[in-house]
């Protein structure tokens, strides 16, 4: 059988033509998709092209409206979840579907727990079971912690561990690095690694690029609910694979000019938000973009959360224009003209049952769009949601669709829409291009730019060194709640942003 | 802001309702000397009865996110069919099996059409209030009967002893620990805990949520036919529109009863706590002559003062944690 290789006996996964149509949008249009065993086969696609919808599709969690689906050579058509994860298929999901007030060790055990003869739950033995699970892919998570009480980061990984409970032959991971740290990704490539050698075949959706080429063997791109192309994965440079996701020429990474940086109008000093962070001062410039890096777990976004009121702070002094600001809560904040576009955006910045509507105008409609302060100005409330979409690029049928209903991306994007709205004069974004495909990234950047531009002053906070390098002009530093370093884009490099952001000190070993 | 602070936040955050609880004990037991009485206790735990038992179908409801009003009506009309049966000259057993089958149809009921239909529990156990309502008027004509006249046995259900313990507590208490036990206990109490936190968490596992769900309402149905039941035998008749005020109180409980134990989460101790705090302030301010129109004025203060306790001190936790 050695001709057929690459014939049809080695494909598990066989979804053919299949169409999936929600009220007002075709998620997925006539999509073939097959998957051969034992590969890594990357998903990707911009927000909102369907591939959350085909993964549900073959985790039986929504049926086709058209198409046939043959899972390791079973006709999956009549199938239900329990079915196909019998089959040997797990899907991580996009959202953490945990249960917050359970233990970590019962998440994981979920719908497998053993009982005593009573038909009670055995709580010690549920504590084993789930514990080499875990240990697969974390080794300091506490199974008898509460959910709630972790990290999202934590929490990511306890869906992995969750996964493997049903011993997967296929598994599926939809954008798992979104909310992982960086020692937590690693952990994850890792057990990935020792997954491929056990010969599970995976497949993985992420809007890290690096990630693909780093994991993967075979790669398949939708875009707008069709299929683009699958392909090995040497075959295809970034900038091919880019091009084909897109369906335009994205000109250069970041679209930035020559800045034009005017006085300090935002300052902070000696700031201590109550966790994490310490003393922290620094100035923002009107028409500059501030970058803050750091670990995870540097306090970044403690200082952010402290600056907007959305924490208590213990003490400090933030200046508006030389005026002191009294911030005791984010409406405090916002009247003042600052916006945070938080990073937990799902959790902390949408109603969900509302429309894209309401959600955009939410923060600035006592400011911009009431008459005498009272009605709603509804024609311009409109024309604003309405270019937001377009310049955003929003997959939605329609600026009136519930914001629970839309891609994962598609969420982030108008929690950040929301608040260009808001015409204020100082922006904090804490990771805003956290899980947005590359077209959006791209339009997030172009807007950011034009922020400043306009004279706003902005605070960058970020993970990805090579964003913040390339869109910043100057960048601050911050290792375990302190901010060690700050130092002028211009004239840096990653491995010096790299070396300060691992804790490193300047009279210490390095060179230069 | 040490971890004593916190600690102590958390403790009343989760026993503010019991201290608040035993605080009136105090304060009626002072007041007046027949308040601790051992009769007097067993009035108080025989008058929550009802109100526990339906109280803690409700709980089993609220807790997997959905509501259902309908016992308010379902009580009144159970009453109704029961004395039309014990007129007619059914056997005590029949007439048990009669209205706890009825409790059981309508969860069915609403289980296929917010389940099933997708309808909004509230909307549809609402409409089956009114429903049960109308029906209860057409069966007895909105006429009282007492139950006495015609069938004495019956009535030996609420009023036995098993031991020491008269037979309403037994059920109350009974129930409360099955309830319980099986909440906290078993796989499927745990599931509908879970579906109430995060339902895609249960369908992610491959569980059969709609079902549990459907169940869960066909169980709470045959709760609130057995506080039908209760109901009607302890107060010996057939009352119009009895069970209506079971549905403010039985409301009141399972929402106080969250502000115990387990801060913010519905939970059967706190029930039961909600339930006998009800009576209890009834009980003391009746047993000291207090005019009757005073009682749900005391019992509102206290409401707010054991919710107001609870949650200042939860917010201040909840503002250290962030
Ligand atoms: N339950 C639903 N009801 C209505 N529309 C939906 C539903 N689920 C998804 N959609 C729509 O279907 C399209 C595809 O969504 P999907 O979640 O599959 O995108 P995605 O490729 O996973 O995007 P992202 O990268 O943002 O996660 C989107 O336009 C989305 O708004
Ligand atoms: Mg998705």
């Amino acid at each position: 059988m050695g001709t057929a290789r690459n014939g049809d006996e080695d494909v598990v996964i066989k979804a053919s033509l299949i169409s999936k149509y929600f009220p007002g949008v075709i998620a997925l249009d006539n999509v073939d998709f097959e998957v051969r065993k034992g590969e890594t086969h990357a998903l990707v696609g911009e927000n909102g092209a369907g591939k959350s919808t085909l993964m549900k599709i073959l985790y039986r969690e929504y049926s086709e409206d058209a198409g046939s689906l043959y899972i390791d050579g079973k006709n999956a058509k009549g199938m239900g979840i329990r079915q196909v994860r019998n089959l040997g298929l797990s899907l991580i999901h996009q959202d953490l579907n945990l249960v917050p007030v359970f233990t970590v060790a019962h998440n994981v055990c979920m719908g497998l727990e053993p009982v005593n003869k009573l038909g009670f739950i055995d709580w010690k033995e549920l504590k084993q079971k789930a514990a080499p699970y875990l240990k697969e892919i974390s080794s300091d998570i506490d199974l008898d912690a509460k959910v709630e009480e972790l990290s999202n980061s934590q929490q990511q990984l306890v869906t992995v561990a969750r996964a493997l409970v049903a011993h997967p032959r296929f598994l599926i991971l939809d954008e798992p690095t979104a909310r992982l740290d960086q020692k937590s990704t690693e952990a994850l490539f890792d057990f990935l690694d020792r997954c491929k050698e056990k010969g599970i075949t995976i497949i993985y959706i992420s809007h890290r690029l690096e990630e693909i080429y780093r994991l993967c063997d075979r790669i398949t791109v939708l875009r707008d609910g069709e299929k683009v192309l699958t392909a090995p994965v040497q075959e295809l440079a970034q900038t091919e694979l880019v091009k084909h996701m897109v369906g335009r020429e994205l000109k250069q990474q970041i679209p930035k000019g020559e800045a034009s940086i005017g006085e300090v109008v935002f300052s902070v000093r000696n700031l201590n938000p109550m966790a994490k962070a310490k003393d922290i001062s620094f100035d923002l410039h009107s028409g500059e973009i501030l970058g803050i890096v750091g670990s995870i777990g540097a306090g970044k976004s403690e200082v952010a959360r402290a600056i907007f009121g959305a924490d208590r702070k213990q003490s400090g002094v933030i200046r508006m224009q030389g005026e002191e600001l009294k911030i005791r809560d984010p409406r405090d904040a916002i009247d003042a003209g600052i916006a945070l576009v938080p990073e937990e955006r799902r959790k902390q910045g949408l109603v969900t049952t509302e429309s894209i509507r309401k959600n955009m105008t939410l923060p600035s409609l006592g400011k911009n769009f009431c008459a005498g302060g009272f009605w709603i100005k509804q024609r311009k409330e409109k024309e604003a949601v309405a270019k937001s979409i377009k310049d955003f690029r929003l997959a939605t049928p329609s600026p009136e669709q519930e914001a629970r209903l839309l891609s994962g991306g598609t969420q982030q994007k108008v929690v950040i829409g929301k608040w260009l709205l808001s015409d204020s004069k100082i922006y904090i974004f804490d990771e805003p291009t956290k899980g947005i495909d590359v077209g959006g990234k791209h339009d997030i950047y172009k807007m950011i730019v034009d922020l400043a531009k306009n004279g706003a002053g902005v605070i960058f906070i970020s993970n990805e060194l090579d964003e913040v390098l390339a869109l910043c002009d100057r960048t601050l530093i911050m290792f375990n709640g302190r901010l060690v370093k700050e130092v002028i884009n211009k004239d840096t490099t990653k491995n010096e942003l790299l070396f300060y952001v691992m804790g490193g000190k300047d009279n210490g070993s390095k060179s230069g | 802001m040490g971890q004593k602070a916190d600690n102590w936040n958390k403790f009343i955050a989760n026993y503010g309702l019991l201290l608040a609880f035993l605080l009136a004990i105090i304060v009626f037991s002072l007041w007046s000397e027949n308040f601790l009485r051992w009769g007097n206790v067993q009035n108080i735990l025989i008058q929550t009865t009802s109100l526990g038992v339906c109280a803690f179908g409700l709980t089993l409801i609220m807790m997997m996110g959905e509501i259902d009003l309908s016992y308010a009506g379902l009580t009144g009309m159970i009453g109704a069919v029961m004395l039309k049966m014990i007129m007619a000259g059914y056997s005590p057993v029949s007439v048990v099996f009669v209205c706890l089958a009825i409790g059981m149809a309508s969860g069915l009921c609403i289980a296929i059409l917010v389940v099933g239909l997708r309808m909004s529990s509230f909307m549809v156990t609402l409409a089956a209030w009114f429903i049960y309502m109308g029906l209860e008027r057409y069966i007895g004509h909105g006429v009282t009967h007492w139950i006495y006249k015609y069938d004495e046995n019956i009535l030996k259900i609420v009023q036995g002893h098993a031991g020491p313990l008269p037979v309403p507590i037994i059920i109350m208490l009974g129930l409360f620990l099955l309830c319980w036990l099986f909440q906290t206990r078993t796989r499927t109490g745990q599931y509908i805990l879970a579906l109430g936190e995060n339902i895609e968490a249960v369908k992610e596992v491959g569980l059969k949520a709609n079902l549990l769900k459907g169940g869960t309402f066909v169980a709470g149905g045959l709760i609130f036919g057995l506080t039908g039941l209760i109901e009607t035998l302890r107060i010996g008749g057939s009352m119009v529109y009895s069970g209506r005020f079971l549905l403010i109180y039985a409301l009141g409980a399972v929402f106080l009863g969250s502000a115990a134990f387990k801060a913010g989460k519905y939970n059967f101790p706190g029930t039961l706590l909600g339930a006998l705090f009800f009576y209890t302030i009834i009980n003391g301010l009746t047993l000291n002559m207090v005019k009757f129109y005073y009682i749900p004025l005391v019992q509102g203060l206290f409401l707010i003062l054991a919710v107001a306790i609870t949650t200042v001190k939860r917010g201040e936790i909840e503002q250290v944690q962030f």
